[in-house]
């Protein structure tokens, strides 16, 4: 081997060791859209706060990772973590067998079911009862799919918006008759609008919240996990929850 | 449904399934912008010529001033310097709902202002918007295409007898339309491609289609690709009548 061969070899043993270090210390973009209070949303310092940072947070401590979040918009989310403008999303995300074709979940952090706001005084006691009635959802969430599956997908009585916050103020202002969304969410909005109340229907299945990751990005998802039983296991998991459901944590199941 | 790939990427199956959202979608947009050009352009002229308005003698003028340029002056100002966009939201969630509300409209109130709201409301505010919006420029257009007419022009109709307002309809506005048409055209071109951020309330247009179809796929090429497509033939039509009269009304110019 001669002297040249060997500088070269050495040069890129070294750039492959600062590489990977670099990999291993890089900070990694989590997104969220900070309009679904409480899980994110900013606060007046602009700061993104709520259940899922808080939980994010946690994980990233005991799993040794350097997070910032970024607050992307609900609509492009899954494009921006596609195409790695971010490296995960924590947004409230449910997990479904949709979604599960395209990305990689965690195991559950939250436990959640869809919830309907109407005006106090509509006679709506169920998701059935919206036949014919203009239902506000955010385009592509877990409401949308309800609303859809339900009525049809092309049905024009279901009214899309960007964000929630939109959807309510549609609500509020009677330009739809009814707003499906997540409960945490949902019960937070209504209890925000004095002239709002929430309609539980027993028929929505129990669903749950995911870190979602980039399809086959294993190496993170691991992390992650692990991250998501410790904060479990030493009860920040229950402390979090308490803190923004002003209620005892369910137990989530492991997958 | 089967997936149906085209060139091996493009899933043409998703648009298939959502074809009636699109043809719809289709349908409000070309609505939508034939409206407002319509409006626009009454609305246009009329500030037009508010701005243009002088009187020669005391308390006309004065009036013309105050009464007329001056409000004429800051509503092209006002329409011209904010976002298109914030004022659609600020007529569609501030605006109408203080004027037809359920509760206590200003104008409409009660079931009617319901039936209103939910059938009409994002149609309503986007339509005002955009024709509030396109109003102001256009009237910049009017103004230059009148003040471009030599002053010669009307002193000579004058001086034969013919009234401000004849002078105006048989000798000023036939010349200066014609040369306002390319200016016209294009207004009535990015007309048409403003109209997709009324997609933001929830009308359903070409653009809310197509994030329909990316929220509920997290695809984007294939919604955003169709609606381009669909957006630029429109736009080419468009651009193709105004050629057409142009012809018809520069027949005098080609002797």
């Amino acid at each position: 081997m001669n002297l040249l061969s060997k500088i070269a070899t050495s040069i890129g043993i070294f750039t492959l060791a600062v590489g990977s270090l670099h990999a291993q210390n890089r900070e990694l973009v989590v997104g969220s859209s900070a309009t679904y209070r409480p899980f994110a949303y900013e606060n007046p310092s602009k700061e993104i706060v709520g259940y899922d940072v808080d939980i994010i947070k946690a994980v990233a401590q005991k799993s040794g990772l350097q997070i910032k979040i970024v607050n992307t918009p609900w609509t492009g989310i899954f494009a921006a973590l596609n195409n790695g403008d971010v490296d995960l999303v924590i947004s409230g995300v449910t997990i479904n067998d949709k979604r599960k074709q395209s990305y990689d979940f965690t195991m559950p952090y939250f436990e959640a079911r869809q919830l309907i706001a109407v005006q106090k005084d509509s006679p709506v006691k169920a998701l059935k009862d919206l036949a014919g009635k203009k239902i506000g959802v955010v385009t592509g969430s877990t409401g949308d799919d309800t609303a859809s599956r339900e009525f049809g997908k092309t049905n024009p009585d279901i009214r899309r918006f960007e964000s929630t916050p939109v959807v309510i103020s549609e609500l509020v202002n009677s330009g739809v008759d009814a707003a499906i969304g997540d409960n945490g969410v949902i019960a937070f909005r209504a209890q925000e609008h004095k002239q709002l109340k929430t309609v539980n229907d027993p028929s929505f299945p129990k669903e749950f919240f995911g870190i979602v990751v980039k399809q086959g990005n294993k190496a993170l998802l691991d992390k992650l996990n692990a991250g998501l039983t410790a904060v479990k296991a030493d009860g920040s998991y229950a402390q979090i929850y308490k803190k923004w459901f002003q209620a005892e944590a369910p137990v989530l199941p492991a997958q | 449904m089967d997936q149906l790939l085209w060139f091996g990427w493009f899933r043409a199956d998703i648009i298939v399934e959502y074809a009636v959202l699109f043809w719809r979608g289709l349908q409000m947009t070309i609505l939508v912008t034939l409206i407002c050009i319509v409006q626009g352009t009454v609305l246009g002229l009329a500030i037009g010529m508010a701005r243009l308005a002088d009187a020669r003698h005391a308390p006309a003028r004065q009036l013309c001033h105050y009464a007329l340029r001056w409000p004429a002056t800051v509503y092209v100002s006002f329409f011209r310097g904010t976002p298109l966009f914030v004022q659609i939201l600020l007529i569609h969630f501030a605006l109408l709902p203080l004027f037809i509300n359920p509760a206590d409209g200003l104008l409409i109130s009660g079931e009617t202002a319901r039936n209103l709201k939910q059938n009409y409301g994002a149609f309503m505010s986007g339509v005002a918007a955009l024709t509030l919006n396109a109003g102001a420029y256009i009237s910049e257009i009017f103004r230059a295409g009148i003040q471009s007419i030599d002053r010669g022009q009307t002193e000579a109709s004058r001086s034969l007898g013919l009234s401000f307002a004849r002078t105006m309809y048989h000798i000023v506005l036939p010349q200066a339309f014609r040369r306002m048409l390319p200016p016209l055209g294009n207004n009535a071109i990015s007309l048409l491609k403003d109209s997709s951020l009324i997609s933001a309330i929830g009308l359903a247009e070409l653009a809310y289609a197509a994030r329909t179809v990316a929220g509920a796929y997290s695809r984007y090429w294939e919604p955003y690709l169709a609606i381009s497509l669909m957006y630029w033939v429109l736009t080419l039509a468009l651009a193709y009548a105004i050629k057409k009269l142009e012809a018809r009304y520069g027949r005098g110019d080609s002797r």
